[in-house]
C-alpha cells in the first residue's frame, strides 16, 4: 500500500474503533519509529493498530479523535516525531530549559543534561479584548497540593478560558523505567502516583503474567480485587473530603479526613502500608486477614453512614454543588473522559465490567447525567457503597479459600503487552515492552491525563471563585499525568 | 540563632512528588494529629513561613520556582526535606528530569512516605531545637 493509503487507513480504523464504543487505552510511540494505538473493545478484547513514523512524522489523529491531542503533543515533545495535521502543537511537557535536540525517549543522551539557564514557562493562550483580566495561579500553591500552573482569562467574575500548563511534576518516569530488570520495576511503578498506586501495580503484574502466559489462581485474584477496592475507598474518601472543603463546609471535611485516617491505619495494619505501596507484584499480592478487614469495614462504615446523612441532608452544601462546573456529555465523549468524570456526565463505562479480574463480581457502573459537581460527588458516594459490598463479598470468599500460590516470572521474559485497570481516577493503562528480562519501553496512560482537558470545559462560564470547588470535584492527580 | 521556637510556620512546595507525601502532610490537619495544638501550621505564603517543606525529587521544571519561593521566605529560615524523594534517596532521584532532591536541608524526614506521626514528631523536635 502507498503511504497515503496507510495514513488514511490509520485515521479511518481508529475513528471506527471509537465509533463502535471502544475505549482508547493508549497511543504509544516507540524508539523504532512506530506509533501504536491500543483499544479496549466493548467485549473486553484488546485490539491494536500501528503505523510507521516516516521521515520523522506520522498522521495526526487529533482532528478526528480530539482526545489524543495531548498524547500526540507528548510524543512530539519526548520523541520529536511530528503528528502531521495536529491543530495545536505547543509544547506540553517540554520547557524552554530543554536543550534543542533533547528527546529523552527517542535515544540515549549524555548525563547530566545541559539544561538551559532560563525560566521554564511556555507561552500561554489568553483571551484578549477590553475588560479581560489575566489571572495566573501556580505553579506553587498556597495549600498542600501538587504543582501546576493555570492561566485564567476572566471577565468580571467569569472564567472565559483556562489554559493549563502542567507537567511541573515530570520526573522522567518512563525513561527511568527503561533498562530496568524485572525485579526493579515494581517499586518504581508503585510510586508513579500515591492515589492510584494499586491500580498501577496490578497493571505491571498483569502485563508480566500475560507475557509469561501465567494465569493467577482465584485466591490471588480475589486478594487483588480486595486491594483495588480498598484503594478505591481510600482515594474516594480523600476526594470526598476535599469537595466540602471547597465550599467551607469544614465539619464534613474534617469528618471525612478522620474516616480516611481510620481507613489508612487499617490499611497499614492489614497490608503493611498506609497508602498500599508495594502490595502487588508479578505473581504476588499482599496477604491479609479477611476477618480483620471485615471489622475495619464495619467500624468505618458506621462513621460513613452518619457522614453520608450529614452531607446529603445539608441543603446549603447540596445547593452549592448544583449546576456548577458542568461537563457536557458531548464534550466528555469527544475528549475521552474517564472514571468519575465520565460517569457523572452520562457515559456509563467502568473498566471493572470487562476486567477478567472482576468476572465474578458483575460491577454495574455508577451513573449520573447532570455532569456538575453534585453529580461527581454522588457518583463517588455510590461507588464507595459498591466497594463496601464488593469487599464484603471478597472477604467472605477469601476466608473459605486456601492460600494463594505465588509465582516468579522467568528472568529472560520478552514481548509486548498492554494491561489496564479501573483506578479510582478512571481507566489506567500500561503498555509494556520487554526484551531479555529488561524493560525497553514502558508507557503509562492514566485516567487523569484524559480528564485534565475536561476541567477546562467544566470551568468555562463559571465564577472564578468556584474554581477550587470544581477542581476538587475532579481531584486529578498531577503525578499520574506528569510522570 | 537558637532554633527553640514557640511556633513553626511551614510553607509546602511540591517539587515532583507522587502525592503520597502530600497526603500524609495533609493528614496532620485532621483531628487525629491536629498539628496546630503544637504551634505548628501550614501557611499560604512563603513570606509568612519559618520553614519551607519540600516534597519530591526536584524536577527540572520546579527547580526555578523552588529557588524563588525559597528566596521569598524571610531570614532566619529552614529547609525541610519531606520524604525520601526530597531527601535524595528516593526511587526517582536519577530519572532524567529529576535533580535528586533538595540541597542541604536543615531537617530530613525520611520515609516513603513518612508516617504522619513521624512527621509531627520530627517537626516538633525541630521546633524545640532538638532536631
Ligand atoms: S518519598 Fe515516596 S511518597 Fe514521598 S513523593 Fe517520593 S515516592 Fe512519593
Amino acid at each position: 500500500m502507498m503511504g497515503t493509503e496507510l495514513n488514511k487507513r490509520w485515521i479511518l480504523t481508529n475513528s471506527q474503533q471509537r465509533d463502535n464504543g471502544s475505549q482508547l487505552l493508549a497511543l504509544t510511540a516507540f524508539q523504532d519509529e512506530r506509533i501504536v494505538a491500543h483499544w479496549l473493545l466493548p467485549d473486553g478484547q484488546c485490539r491494536e493498530n500501528a503505523i510507521a513514523v516516516t521521515a520523522g512524522a506520522f498522521p495526526s489523529l487529533t482532528p478526528v479523535l480530539p482526545q489524543v491531542s495531548w498524547d500526540e503533543r507528548e510524543i512530539h515533545d519526548l520523541f520529536g516525531y511530528i503528528p502531521n495535521g495536529h491543530p495545536d502543537l505547543r509544547p506540553l511537557v517540554r520547557t524552554p530549559r530543554w536543550p534543542d535536540a533533547f528527546y529523552p525517549l527517542r535515544s540515549k543522551f549524555e548525563q547530566p543534561i545541559p539544561w538551559l539557564d532560563v525560566e521554564p514557562d511556555n507561552g500561554d493562550q489568553r483571551v484578549t479584548g477590553e475588560g479581560v483580566t489575566i489571572m495566573k495561579v501556580g505553579p506553587t500553591h498556597a495549600g498542600v497540593i501538587e504543582s501546576g500552573h493555570f492561566v485564567f482569562s476572566i471577565m468580571g467574575e467569569n472564567i472565559l478560558h483556562l489554559d493549563l500548563h502542567l507537567f511541573q511534576n515530570h520526573r522522567g518516569v518512563e525513561g527511568h523505567l527503561e533498562g530496568r530488570r524485572l525485579a526493579e520495576v515494581a517499586p518504581l511503578v508503585s510510586r508513579i502516583c500515591g492515589a492510584d498506586t494499586v491500580s498501577h501495580q496490578v497493571n505491571w503484574a498483569s502485563a508480566v503474567e500475560k507475557l509469561a502466559g501465567h494465569t493467577i489462581d482465584q485466591p490471588l485474584a480475589w486478594r487483588r480485587v480486595a486491594l483495588l477496592e480498598s484503594e478505591r475507598i481510600l482515594s474516594h474518601l480523600n476526594d470526598l473530603a476535599q469537595i466540602p472543603a471547597g465550599v467551607g463546609f469544614h465539619v464534613a471535611h474534617q469528618q471525612a479526613l478522620a474516616m480516611k485516617e481510620k481507613w489508612q491505619r487499617g490499611m497499614h495494619s492489614l497490608f503493611g502500608h498506609r497508602l498500599l505501596f508495594d502490595t502487588v507484584g508479578p505473581g504476588t499480592a499482599a496477604f491479609f486477614d479477611p476477618d480483620a478487614l471485615g471489622r475495619l469495614i464495619h467500624d468505618v462504615r458506621r462513621d460513613w453512614q452518619s457522614w453520608r446523612a450529614l452531607v446529603l441532608g445539608h441543603h446549603g452544601f447540596q445547593d452549592r454543588m448544583l449546576g456548577v462546573g458542568i461537563v457536557r456529555q458531548a464534550d466528555a465523549a469527544r475528549l475521552g473522559a474517564q472514571g468519575v468524570v465520565a460517569r457523572a456526565s452520562g457515559l456509563s463505562f467502568d473498566a471493572r465490567s470487562v476486567m477478567p479480574l472482576y468476572q465474578e463480581w458483575k460491577v454495574k457502573p455508577a451513573g449520573e447525567v447532570s455532569g456538575d459537581v453534585a453529580a461527581r460527588f454522588k457518583v463517588r458516594l455510590e461507588e464507595v457503597e459498591t466497594s463496601w459490598r464488593l469487599l464484603q463479598d471478597v472477604i467472605f470468599e477469601v476466608a473459605k479459600m486456601p492460600l494463594p500460590s505465588f509465582w516468579q516470572p522467568p528472568e529472560d521474559l520478552a514481548g509486548d503487552a498492554v494491561a489496564y485497570t479501573e483506578s479510582p481516577h478512571g481507566l489506567n493503562a500500561h503498555v509494556v515492552s520487554l526484551k531479555n528480562g529488561q524493560v525497553v519501553r514502558y508507557h503509562v496512560r492514566s485516567g487523569t491525563f484524559r480528564n485534565w482537558p475536561l476541567l477546562t470545559k467544566a470551568v468555562t462560564g463559571n465564577a472564578v471563585g468556584d474554581f477550587p470547588l470544581i477542581n476538587k470535584s475532579f481531584e486529578l492527580c498531577y503525578s499520574c499525568s506528569d510522570r | 540563632m537558637s532554633r527553640a521556637m514557640k511556633s513553626l510556620q511551614l510553607r509546602h512546595l511540591d517539587a515532583g512528588s507522587c502525592n503520597g507525601c502530600e497526603q500524609e502532610l495533609t493528614a496532620l490537619t485532621s483531628r487525629y494529629y491536629d498539628l496546630q495544638q503544637y504551634g505548628i501550621d501550614l501557611v499560604a505564603s512563603p513570606r509568612h513561613a519559618d520553614a519551607l517543606v519540600v516534597t519530591g525529587p526536584v524536577t527540572d521544571t520546579m527547580k526555578k520556582p523552588l529557588e524563588k519561593v525559597w528566596q521569598a521566605v524571610p531570614e532566619s529560615k529552614w529547609l525541610v526535606a519531606l520524604g525520601d524523594c526530597a531527601a535524595g534517596c528516593g526511587v526517582f532521584q536519577e530519572a532524567y528530569a529529576s535533580h535528586g532532591g533538595v540541597a542541604k536541608p536543615d531537617l530530613v524526614i525520611a520515609g516513603c512516605p513518612p508516617r504522619p506521626q513521624d512527621i509531627l514528631d520530627k517537626l516538633n523536635q525541630f521546633r524545640l531545637g532538638q532536631g
